[in-house]
C-alpha cells in the first residue's frame, strides 16, 4: 500500500505498469474482481495486521522442530534425551524449575507442564502445528467437496439438484458434537492395534469429522451462485456452441465463483481451528500427541496456581482465531462490490 | 472392595479395580498416618493394625468436647452405585451404609492412638464363638434392637440377608464371600432368583437370639465378613422388591434415608429408633448428612480451599487434586492416610517365561514418572513398595524381591544388562491402556520411554476406559502384561494370595483375578498349606510366602501402594481415615458449634 499506485483506483493491464506511468496516469481499463479485491485488502490496516500475526504463527508452526532444538526442549518423551517427568516435577506434579514456584529460566521460557514435565514452549509450537495442519487440511477438503457438489447441484437442476440439496440438508441436520463423540470409541476399537496406527487414524478421523460436518455451507452458497449464473448470456452462449459441460463448469462458472469461495474459506479456517481445539478439549479429538485443546484441558485445574500454563495456549488459540476471523471479514468486504471505502 | 468409581471396577469375586495406576483416582500412602511415624511403622504393622476387642459391647460412645447439632455436607465426584445393602461393594456405598445407616453383627471403630481400626461387636454381644476348625460361628443378637419403623430386629433377618448375599444373579456386583465360604453358597441361587424362597439355604441357622453361620471351608475371618452391609439384618417383607429396597434400605443405625435421588444426592436424617446404649461404635452428633454427588472435582477443591459459609461444615472423601495439594496441605484441613491397595504389573506367566525378563521389567518400570503423569501425589496417594501385602496387613514383611533393586527406583541400565544376559534384548511388551483418559495416555508415554531405554520394545495396546478391564480379563488377548490393582476386604494375607496368584482353570474360570496367569503347582500347594495352618500362625506364614514367591518367581511387581488425601471444612472434627477402606471415619464426625 505504499507503492506509488497505492491510492489509485484504476490502472491498466500491462505487465508492470507502475514504474513507467507513475502517479498521475489515469486510464480506464478492465480489471478482474479478484484483483480489485486484493488492492482493497492491501489498504485495510486490520487485514495487514492480522495477516502479519497469521504469518508469524504459521512460521512458528512450520519451524517448530527448529525452535524446540534451539531451546533444547522436548514436547514429549519420544526423544531418548527428553527428561522424565520425575526429573522435572516435584512429588505433587509441580515443576521443579521455572514458574510458578521457581524463578524464570531461559531453559524453559514458558515453564514446564505439571505432572508430565514436558516443556510448555514445545507443547505450544507443536500444538500450533497440529491445529494449523488439521485446519488447513480440513478446509482444503471441505472446499473441494463443497464446491464440486455445489457446482453440480446448481448446474444440473432437476432430480440431481433435488437429491444433492436433500443430502446437504440431511447433513446439516446432523448433530456435530454427537457425531464426533460417537466416532471416538469406534476409532479406538477399529484402529486400536497400536498407539501409532491409532494416532494416525485419529488425525485423519478428526479431519474427516470436520469435513463431514463442514462442507454444506459452501455447497449451498455455490449452488445459489450457480443458479443465477447459469442463466447468464455467456453460459447460454457456451452451451449453444457446444462447449462440454465439464468445461462450462470449470472454465466458465468456477472463475466467477472465486470471490465467494475465498470468502467462505477465510471464514471456515478459524472455525476449524476452534473446532479442533474444542474437540481435543472434550477428549474426542487427538488423544495421542500434542494439541492446544489438550493442553488447555489439562491446564484448567491450574488456572489459579499456575496461570502461565493455561493462558499462553488460550491466548494463542484466541489470537489465531481472531486473526483468521478479522482477515476473513476483510476479505469478504474486499470482494463485496457494494462496499465502498 | 471396589473403588468409588464404577467404571474401573471389575466384576470378579471380591475386590479390585482396574488400571488404577492410570486412573488417578485411587491412591496411596502406606503409613497409616502420613510419614510422621514411619520409623515405628514396621512394628505396628504386624501387631497393632486391626486388632480385635470383643469386650466393647455397650454404648453409648462419647467424644470429649464434641457438640451435637449441625448438618454435614458431603461432596463427591462419583455417584453412589447402589445402596441395596446386599450389593453395596464400593468404597463409598459400603462405608456410608455401615458407618451411618445399617448395623451389622460386628463393626470397625477408629483407634485414635495409632490411627488403625479395631474390630468390635455391634449387634452381637461378642465377636462370635467359632468351633475348632472355624466352620461354625455362633453369635448372640442383642435385645431391643429396632428398625427405623419400630419393628424389632429378629435373628431370622440375618438368615435372609445371608441368603440374599448369595444371589449373584440379582446382585452381580455385590461381594461373594457367602458363596465362596458358607454352606450351600455353591448351590443356592438366592431368594430373588431361585423359585423356592429360602428352601435349599443352609448357611445360617437360628435358635432364639442365637445365630449360627455354617461354612464349607475354615473361615477364621468370618467376623470381618460380617462387617459388610450385606450381612446386616434385612427384613424379608421390606426387601421383597430389591430395587425399591435399594432406594430406602431400612436403617438400624443412627441415621435413616431422607430424600434420595440415586447417583445425585442423598439426605440422611436422624433415626429415633436407634438406641445409643446398644452401640459401642457409633456417635451421632450431627443432625444429618447431605450428600451432594456428581460434583466436579475442580469445584469440590475450590469450595474446600475457600472454606466459606456452608463449606465450613462440608467434607469430601475424594482425593484432593494434585494441583491443589500444596495449598490444601498448608491448611490443617487435609487428612491423609493409607488403605490396603496394591497396584501392580502382572507379566503373563505363559508369555514372559524368563525370570530375568520379569526382573528387567521391574527395573525398567518408571515408578515415579507414572505417579507424576497419573496425577498421584508421591508419598501420599502413591507410595513405592516391593511386597504384595500392603502395609497394615498382618504378617507383612519388608524384603527385597529383586537383587539390588532399591524400592521405587528405575534403573534402565541394569534392566538392559539383565535383558542382554538373558538374550532377550528387544523383547516386546504389550499392555492395554485407556486411550480416552488423558492421564492414562501420559502414564503410557512415560512407560514407553522408560521401557525403550531399557531395551524393550514397547507396544501399548489402546483401549478405552470402559473396555480396558474386559481386555485384561481375556486370557487370549494379545497382551503380555496386565496392569492391575487389588484392595483387600480385610487385613489378612488370605485375601491376597489365593485370589491373586493361585492358578485358575483358564477354560472354565478365565483369568479371574490371577492377572499374571501364574501357574506353579508348587506355589498352589504352599497356599493350601498356609490355609491349613492354625489361624494364629497364618499371618506370618503369608509374609514368608510373599517373600518366597516374589523372590523366586516374581509373578508380578508392585507399582505402588494406595493412599487417600481428603479435605474437610474448618468446623468439621473427627474426620480421620478408615484405613480398612480409605473413607472418612463417619462414626467420629461432629460439627463444631
Amino acid at each position: 500500500m505504499t507503492t506509488p499506485m497505492g491510492t489509485e483506483v484504476l490502472d491498466g493491464f500491462e505487465e508492470e505498469p507502475e514504474k513507467p506511468r507513475g502517479k498521475k496516469a489515469k486510464e480506464l481499463t478492465g480489471r478482474s474482481p479478484t484483483r480489485i479485491a486484493f488492492e482493497r485488502l492491501r489498504k485495510d490496516k486490520v487485514a495487514i495486521v492480522c495477516a502479519f500475526f497469521l504469518l508469524l504463527l504459521v512460521l512458528i508452526a512450520l519451524f517448530a522442530p527448529v525452535i524446540t532444538k534451539a531451546f533444547g526442549v522436548y514436547k514429549d518423551l519420544d526423544d531418548p534425551n527428553a527428561p522424565t517427568p520425575s526429573e522435572m516435577t516435584a512429588g505433587d506434579g509441580y515443576p521443579l524449575f521455572g514458574p510458578p514456584f521457581e524463578p524464570f529460566t531461559w531453559d524453559h521460557p514458558l515453564g514446564i507442564e505439571p505432572q508430565t514435565g514436558y516443556d510448555n514452549l514445545a507443547l505450544l509450537v507443536y500444538g500450533l502445528r497440529t491445529s494449523l495442519e488439521v485446519a488447513f487440511l480440513a478446509t482444503l477438503v471441505a472446499t473441494i467437496v463443497g464446491v464440486s457438489l455445489g457446482l453440480v447441484a446448481g448446474y444440473a437442476q432437476g432430480w440431481v439438484d433435488s437429491v444433492l440439496s436433500f443430502i446437504i440438508d440431511f447433513f446439516l441436520s446432523f448433530p456435530f458434537v454427537l457425531g464426533a463423540l460417537a466416532l471416538a470409541p469406534i476409532m479406538v476399537s477399529r484402529f486400536g492395534g497400536s498407539s501409532e496406527s491409532l494416532s494416525k487414524a485419529q488425525f485423519f478421523a478428526l479431519i474427516g469429522v470436520l469435513v463431514f460436518f463442514g462442507w454444506m455451507g459452501l455447497a449451498r452458497l455455490i449452488r445459489g451462485q450457480v443458479l443465477s449464473l447459469r442463466e447468464r448470456e455467456f453460459i447460454q452462449a457456451a452451451r449453444v456452441i457446444g462447449v462440454p459441460t465439464r468445461a462450462i463448469l470449470f472454465k466458465e462458472l468456477l472463475p466467477n465463483l472465486v470471490a465467494p469461495i475465498v470468502v467462505a474459506v477465510s471464514l471456515a479456517l478459524p472455525g476449524f481451528v476452534a473446532a479442533e481445539a474444542g474437540l481435543s478439549f472434550l477428549g474426542i479429538g487427538l488423544s495421542e500427541g500434542t494439541s492446544l485443546g489438550k493442553t488447555i484441558n489439562s491446564a484448567r485445574n491450574y488456572y489459579d496456581s499456575y496461570p502461565l500454563y493455561l493462558f499462553v495456549p488460550v491466548a494463542t488459540v484466541m489470537i489465531l482465531v481472531v486473526a483468521l476471523n478479522l482477515l476473513g471479514d476483510s476479505v469478504r468486504d474486499a470482494f463485496d462490490p457494494k462496499t465502498r471505502r | 472392595m471396589r473403588l468409588t468409581k464404577p467404571v474401573i471396577a471389575l466384576a470378579t469375586v471380591s475386590v479390585v479395580f482396574g488400571l488404577a495406576a492410570c486412573g488417578g483416582d485411587g491412591g496411596g500412602s502406606d503409613e497409616p498416618r502420613g510419614t510422621a511415624n514411619s520409623d515405628d511403622v514396621d512394628k505396628s504393622k504386624n501387631e497393632e493394625n486391626v486388632t480385635q476387642d470383643p469386650t466393647r459391647v455397650d454404648g453409648p460412645v462419647e467424644i470429649d468436647g464434641a457438640t451435637p447439632g449441625g448438618t454435614v455436607t458431603v461432596l463427591s465426584a462419583a455417584g453412589l452405585n447402589t445402596m441395596n445393602p446386599s450389593e453395596a461393594y464400593y468404597q463409598n456405598t459400603t462405608s456410608i451404609l455401615t458407618g451411618l445407616v445399617t448395623r451389622q453383627l460386628t463393626q470397625y471403630v477408629y483407634n485414635p492412638d495409632d490411627g488403625s481400626q479395631i474390630l468390635i461387636p455391634d449387634l452381637a454381644t461378642d465377636l462370635g464363638t467359632p468351633n475348632d476348625d472355624f466352620t461354625e460361628w455362633t453369635f448372640t443378637l442383642k435385645d431391643g434392637i429396632k428398625y427405623e419403623d419400630g419393628t424389632p430386629v429378629k435373628a431370622e433377618d440375618f438368615v435372609y440377608s445371608a441368603a440374599a448375599s448369595m444371589d449373584r444373579t440379582q446382585f452381580p456386583e455385590g461381594p461373594a464371600y457367602s458363596n465362596d465360604y458358607l454352606v450351600s453358597g455353591d448351590t443356592y441361587e438366592g431368594p430373588y432368583t431361585g423359585k423356592n424362597g429360602l428352601d435349599g439355604f443352609e448357611g445360617v441357622t437360628v435358635d432364639g437370639n442365637t445365630i449360627t453361620y455354617h461354612a464349607r471351608l475354615p473361615f477364621p475371618d468370618l467376623p470381618y465378613w460380617l462387617t459388610f452391609a450385606a450381612m446386616g439384618p434385612i427384613p424379608e417383607a421390606a426387601a421383597a422388591d430389591p430395587a425399591a429396597y435399594a432406594k430406602h434400605p431400612l436403617s438400624t443405625g443412627p441415621y435413616k434415608f431422607g430424600a434420595y435421588t440415586p447417583e445425585k444426592s442423598l439426605e440422611l436424617v436422624k433415626n429415633d429408633q436407634w438406641d445409643a446404649d446398644t452401640d459401642p461404635g457409633r456417635t451421632a452428633y450431627p443432625d444429618g448428612y447431605n450428600f451432594d454427588l456428581q460434583t466436579a472435582s475442580e469445584k469440590i477443591d475450590e469450595l474446600m480451599l475457600g472454606d466459606q459459609g456452608d463449606s465450613q461444615t462440608t467434607l469430601t472423601y475424594d482425593d484432593v487434586l494434585s494441583a491443589n495439594y500444596r495449598d490444601m496441605d498448608a491448611t490443617d484441613r487435609l487428612v491423609v492416610g493409607g488403605f490396603p491397595l496394591t497396584s501392580y504389573w502382572a507379566p503373563d506367566y505363559r508369555k514372559i517365561t524368563k525370570l530375568e525378563v520379569r526382573q528387567a521389567l521391574a527395573y525398567a518400570f518408571p515408578y515415579k514418572d507414572t505417579y507424576r503423569a497419573g496425577g498421584l501425589i508421591e508419598g501420599v496417594t502413591a507410595t513405592a513398595g516391593d511386597s504384595l501385602l500392603p502395609p497394615g496387613t498382618a504378617g507383612r514383611k519388608e524384603f527385597n524381591p529383586i537383587p539390588d533393586h532399591e524400592v521405587g527406583s528405575t534403573d534402565t541400565e541394569k534392566a538392559k544388562q539383565l535383558l542382554t544376559d538373558a538374550g532377550e534384548l528387544g523383547f516386546e511388551i504389550k499392555w492395554p491402556y485407556a486411550n480416552d483418559d488423558e492421564q492414562a495416555v501420559a502414564v503410557k508415554d512415560a512407560i514407553v520411554a522408560s521401557l525403550e531405554k531399557a531395551g524393550f520394545k514397547a507396544s501399548p495396546v489402546p483401549s478405552t476406559v470402559a473396555d480396558v478391564s474386559t481386555v485384561r480379563a481375556d486370557p487370549d488377548a494379545d497382551i503380555n502384561v496386565r496392569p492391575a490393582g487389588w484392595i483387600a476386604d480385610w487385613p489378612s494375607g488370605g485375601s491376597w494370595f489365593p485370589p491373586l496368584i493361585k492358578s485358575t482353570n483358564l477354560k472354565a474360570e478365565g483369568v479371574g483375578s490371577n492377572y499374571s496367569v501364574f501357574n506353579e503347582p508348587e506355589v498352589d500347594q504352599k497356599i493350601d498349606d498356609v490355609l491349613a495352618l492354625p489361624v494364629d500362625e497364618q499371618a506370618d506364614a503369608w509374609g514368608d510366602l510373599d517373600e518366597d514367591v516374589m523372590t523366586n518367581y516374581l509373578p508380578l511387581f508392585v507399582t505402588r501402594y494406595g493412599g487417600v488425601a481428603q479435605q474437610h471444612g474448618s468446623k468439621i472434627e473427627g474426620h480421620f481415615i478408615d484405613n480398612t477402606i480409605g473413607m472418612p471415619t463417619w462414626k467420629n464426625i461432629y460439627v463444631v458449634q
